[in-house]
């Protein structure tokens, strides 16, 4: 197998596991934002608000791993 | 032996054709789609919006001087530099190592200049109203502008910075953030438009301001002292060799994420959009226009919540890096201060009544 096609192999599959990550990291937040702001219904609005920016700093890591990967499929494009 | 070498030779040959020949036929179409991509998410000299190229940007050159032309078109005609992909060159050596320094106003400039000029024009147009009669209810414009600046105060600022006095101080820089890049984002989503914030530079240059504010602010607020001991994250001295370098890292860790976070978001649903757009060209087939146009209405109005929800997580997080700075002081001063602040509201609630009254 060529170099390039192992570059779009790695894109590929690493979109994948960091869609992964994320989607149980962002999955998880959500469940315990859900769970605490159901104990205590009072709390709702500062429960989001501490979800919003902890689901904001995980998609950020997410990103950062999508940007390299997107890189790897242009750079290997071009 | 001759004949073993040929032997040797025919299927590697053989197979370095048919690969070479592979790509040649996948190549064209499936990179063509993917060039005009990438190409149409770059700046451009030229004002794209809706469906029309309009050249009428101007090229600011420094090459030994200033060289400014009004558009692309004049500087063509003028013979000295050429637009060799998408940059401006010397006519007589394109593919030169030093080319002259590009400070054009490009697409994506053009865009920020009308973000400022509608924001300016939208607050100018509700501002007079507020003078005038400033208790009187908020009518058309100012009730959307209204609750949003409330929004930004009582729910993103207010909580995250601490004293009432240090809300009012940043209020102008988060609301100045909140309304730039949402109406970026909000011109990105036009048809024909890309958005700016989806350009590195733009989100490097919001994120260093947000990064200047914060330090200044921690400084100013908490005093020198306190902006080095907060370097300790808390911990007693001799972790300090370990604490250190990683709050020192954090420093810097976290205006790059609010860089990368903001352009990636913006850049990504423009990749989405367009490939799926592009699945069409790719497939060239009828069957899959109405699954691809399905999709992409969906990541559209996806992307409508991503715009304002972008704008809603840079400022958040800026006014939440303020009070991480500050450390114990916003906590201290919002204590003290949790006393007044049921005041404001009381005199804000007497306000509201005084405005019901008079609408009646």
């Amino acid at each position: 197998m060529d170099p390039v096609a192992f570059a779009w192999l790695g894109a590929g599959l690493g979109v994948g596991v960091t869609v992964f990550g994320v989607g149980t990291g962002i999955g998880r937040l959500a469940a315990a934002a859900l769970e605490a702001s159901s104990r205590q219904p009072e709390n709702a609005a500062d429960i989001r608000t501490t979800m919003i920016i902890g689901a904001a700093l995980i998609e950020g890591v997410a990103l950062l791993a999508g940007v390299i990967c997107i890189l790897l499929a242009v750079k290997s494009a071009g | 032996m001759s004949t073993d070498t040929t032997h040797a030779q025919t299927p590697n040959a053989a197979h370095a054709s048919d690969a070479h020949g592979a790509a040649a036929h996948g190549s064209p179409k499936g990179s063509a789609v993917f060039e005009t991509l990438i190409e149409s998410l770059g700046d451009h000299h030229e004002l794209n919006i809706f469906f029309g190229h309009f050249d009428i940007l101007p090229i600011i050159l420094i090459d030994n001087g200033l060289h400014v032309y009004p558009n692309v078109h004049s500087m063509e005609a003028a013979g000295a530099y050429t637009l060799h992909k998408g940059h401006p060159v010397r006519k007589a050596d394109p593919e030169g190592a030093s080319q002259p320094f590009d400070m054009s106003i490009t697409n994506l400039v053009a865009y920020q200049f009308i973000a400022i000029a509608l924001v300016l024009i939208l607050f100018g147009l509700i501002r007079k109203r507020y003078v005038k009669t400033p208790t009187a209810a908020p009518t058309g414009l100012q009730n959307m502008l209204e609750s949003l600046v409330l929004y930004v105060r009582d729910q993103i600022v207010r909580p995250n910075v601490g004293t009432e006095k240090r809300t009012e101080r940043v209020m102008p820089l988060l609301i100045a953030f909140f309304f730039f890049i949402l109406t970026l984002n909000l011109i990105g989503l036009l048809p024909g438009a890309h958005a700016a914030t989806g350009a590195l530079g733009v989100t490097m240059a919001l994120a260093l301001v947000s990064f200047l504010t914060v330090n200044y602010i921690a400084i100013k607020d908490a005093g020198i002292g306190s902006w080095f001991h907060h370097l300790l994250g808390g911990a007693p001295l001799y972790i300090a060799p370990i604490m250190v370098p990683i709050e020192i890292v954090s420093l810097f860790t976290k205006p790059f994420a609010l860089m990368i976070r903001l352009f990636a978001n913006m850049t990504a649903g423009h990749i989405v959009l367009l490939s799926l757009v592009g699945l069409i060209f790719f497939f060239e087939s009828w069957v899959v226009t109405p699954v691809s146009v399905g999709f992409s209405l969906f990541i559209y109005f996806l992307e409508l919540l991503v715009a304002f929800l972008q704008a809603y997580i840079f400022t958040m997080l800026t006014a939440v890096f303020i009070g991480l700075a500050l450390g114990e002081h916003a906590a201290q001063d919002s204590h003290k201060d949790g006393h007044h602040d049921g005041h404001a509201d009381s005199h804000d609630a007497i306000q509201d009544s005084i405005s019901i009254s008079n609408a009646h």
